[in-house]
């Protein structure tokens, strides 16, 4: 092989990574872009449901979630948690621990306003 | 050194680079992906939560009044709903029935809802039989036909289905067994899935609660601003209630789920330093391999820049193709598989889950955050040493210095 053609084939060899190399990162950012449309989606979907949850949370006692239904008290924390008198059971792990690493948005507290 | 010294050659020299580590670059960058997994569903996790309790928040009323007695929850009276009709801009104040009953079956509490009768004799059921969809099955119910409406997941676990007449285990004798008429749309799982819809006067029964008596009072308000004002004023009238005001409930959905996520996070932070210090073991930790490569390079006539990109387009690549596998799986795992082992810890212990799908709330300056979160630092511990490389003397580097 010629001095000539050895360089052509390094070059192909250099093209073909680097082709690579973008091929990889393209595909990344379109799964990412994949993620934020189908999420938009799926944000889009759930607004038709919207009239449906104002029509039943409208008979319910409050809005909160139905996750905690078997953990006593803690089924409507919004109505019975800031005068909960105890947890779930004796040295049972807080599902609401007070305290926590991650901050509220600071919207939330900018809203927040001193109960009477 | 002109090809070398092109973007594309120096790119290209990067992945060849990684391919020769392959083994580094996977354990490398597979840790990374599971780190960015963990946090990145916690983060899809919680926001999807907040997003669903907040989207059912218009819908409540504005102000709830409840009285305390020793601390604890006591019933409310009929004569505090005439105390609080007189307050000007209160719109109406409704006494609501509802409770929990405890049903061994499946050990569990459901929620007993009462549905009061309105001046036609009728329940007050007609905003679920005006909007379409509100019910999955069957219809809204007939008042003082000892009917129920339940969530379909409650209904699925008691084995009933619509026509069914099932006994409820009241400590009241005189409960009367309810005929199942109808269940809940799966738009609305997530509210009401644990939810017993009844006739104000079998959830009476059903909760023993003496007529006259209400759980608490729902008030609305002409005006929603001056809901605060006119929480001072209920509890003036009525002194030993506690007053929860509407706007104050995304404060505490914000808070429940934020604590919630972060006590996950701060249980993953061992297992997040450990990779962050396997990270800068493998990324700065540069071997005699490659340091002496460095070394050739800078022989041959490659600038300390060169040297330099060629590092930076290594961990890059390693960083934004674990980061983007980290978030596609995270996002898999939450909204795609429903995030197994994640969402107890998250979501609570009940014994009837909701089985309704989360809607993500994932935005592109949230997947930026999250991403320029892990690569900045990422890429900052691998340049670092590979500058301190290129900096020293290539004679010195091949004599083993």
């Amino acid at each position: 092989m010629t001095d000539a053609a050895a360089h052509g084939a390094f070059d192909v060899a250099l093209r073909r990574r680097a082709g690579l190399a973008v091929v990889a990162f393209v595909v990344a950012v379109a799964l990412l872009a994949a993620i934020v449309v189908d999420a938009r989606a799926k944000r889009a979907a759930r607004a038709l449901d919207q009239p449906v949850i104002d029509a039943v949370a409208h008979v319910l006692p409050t809005s909160d979630l139905a996750l905690s239904g078997g953990a006593r008290w803690l089924r409507a924390p919004s109505l019975e948690e800031p005068g909960a008198a105890f947890q779930d059971g004796p040295a049972l792990p807080d599902p609401d621990p007070a305290g926590g690493i991650m901050a509220p948005p600071r919207a939330v507290w900018a809203a927040e306003v001193t109960r009477p | 050194m002109s090809t070398s010294s092109s973007t594309s050659g120096i790119l290209a020299y990067a992945i060849g680079s990684l391919a020769r580590r392959r083994a580094k670059a996977i354990a490398l960058g597979g840790g990374l992906a599971f780190a960015v997994a963990l946090v990145a569903a916690v983060l899809f996790l919680s926001d999807a939560l907040r997003s669903e309790s907040d989207r059912a928040r218009a819908a409540i009323p504005d102000v709830v009044v409840q009285r305390l007695v020793g601390g604890r929850p006591a019933m409310m009276h009929a004569g505090d709903v005439d105390l609080l009709t007189g307050i000007p801009s209160v719109r109406g104040v409704r006494a609501r029935v509802w409770g929990y009953l405890f049903l061994p079956s499946l050990q569990g509490n459901v929620t007993i809802v009462g549905v009061p009768k309105n001046a036609t004799g009728t329940t007050e059921t007609s905003r679920l039989s005006e909007v379409q969809g509100t019910l999955a099955q069957g219809r809204v119910l007939t008042a003082g036909a000892h009917e129920m409406v339940t969530g379909a997941g409650l209904a699925k676990y008691l084995g009933i289905s619509v026509g069914d007449m099932q006994g409820l285990p009241s400590a009241n004798p005189d409960a009367h067994p309810l005929t199942l008429v109808g269940t809940f749309s799966s738009k609305v799982d997530l509210y009401a899935v644990d939810v017993l819809l009844c006739d104000e006067d079998d959830a009476r029964a059903l909760l023993m609660m003496p007529p006259g008596d209400a759980t608490d009072l729902a008030v609305t308000v002409t005006n929603p601003a001056e809901a605060r004002v006119i929480a001072k004023t209920i509890l003036a009238r009525l002194p030993g209630t506690r007053v929860i005001e509407r706007d104050l409930l995304g404060r505490v959905y914000a808070l429940a789920y934020g604590r919630r996520a972060g006590l996950v996070l701060a249980a993953s932070i061992p297992a997040l330093l450990a990779l962050l210090v396997l990270a800068w073991d493998r990324v700065s930790g540069l071997g005699e391999g490659e340091r002496r490569e460095i070394a050739t390079l800078r022989a041959v006539g490659w600038s300390t820049s060169d040297v330099l990109a060629a590092k930076l387009y290594e961990s890059l690549a390693i960083g934004v193709l674990a980061t983007a596998a980290g978030i596609v799986m995270a996002y898999a795992w939450v909204f795609l598989l429903g995030a197994p082992g994640l969402r107890a810890t998250l979501v609570g212990w009940s014994v009837l889950y909701p089985e309704a799908p989360l809607t993500p709330m994932v935005d592109a300056t949230q997947i930026l955050g999250i991403a320029l979160g892990v690569l900045a630092p990422f890429v900052g511990l691998s340049i670092v040493p590979a500058w301190r490389a290129a900096s020293t003397d290539p004679a010195d580097v091949m004599r083993g210095g």
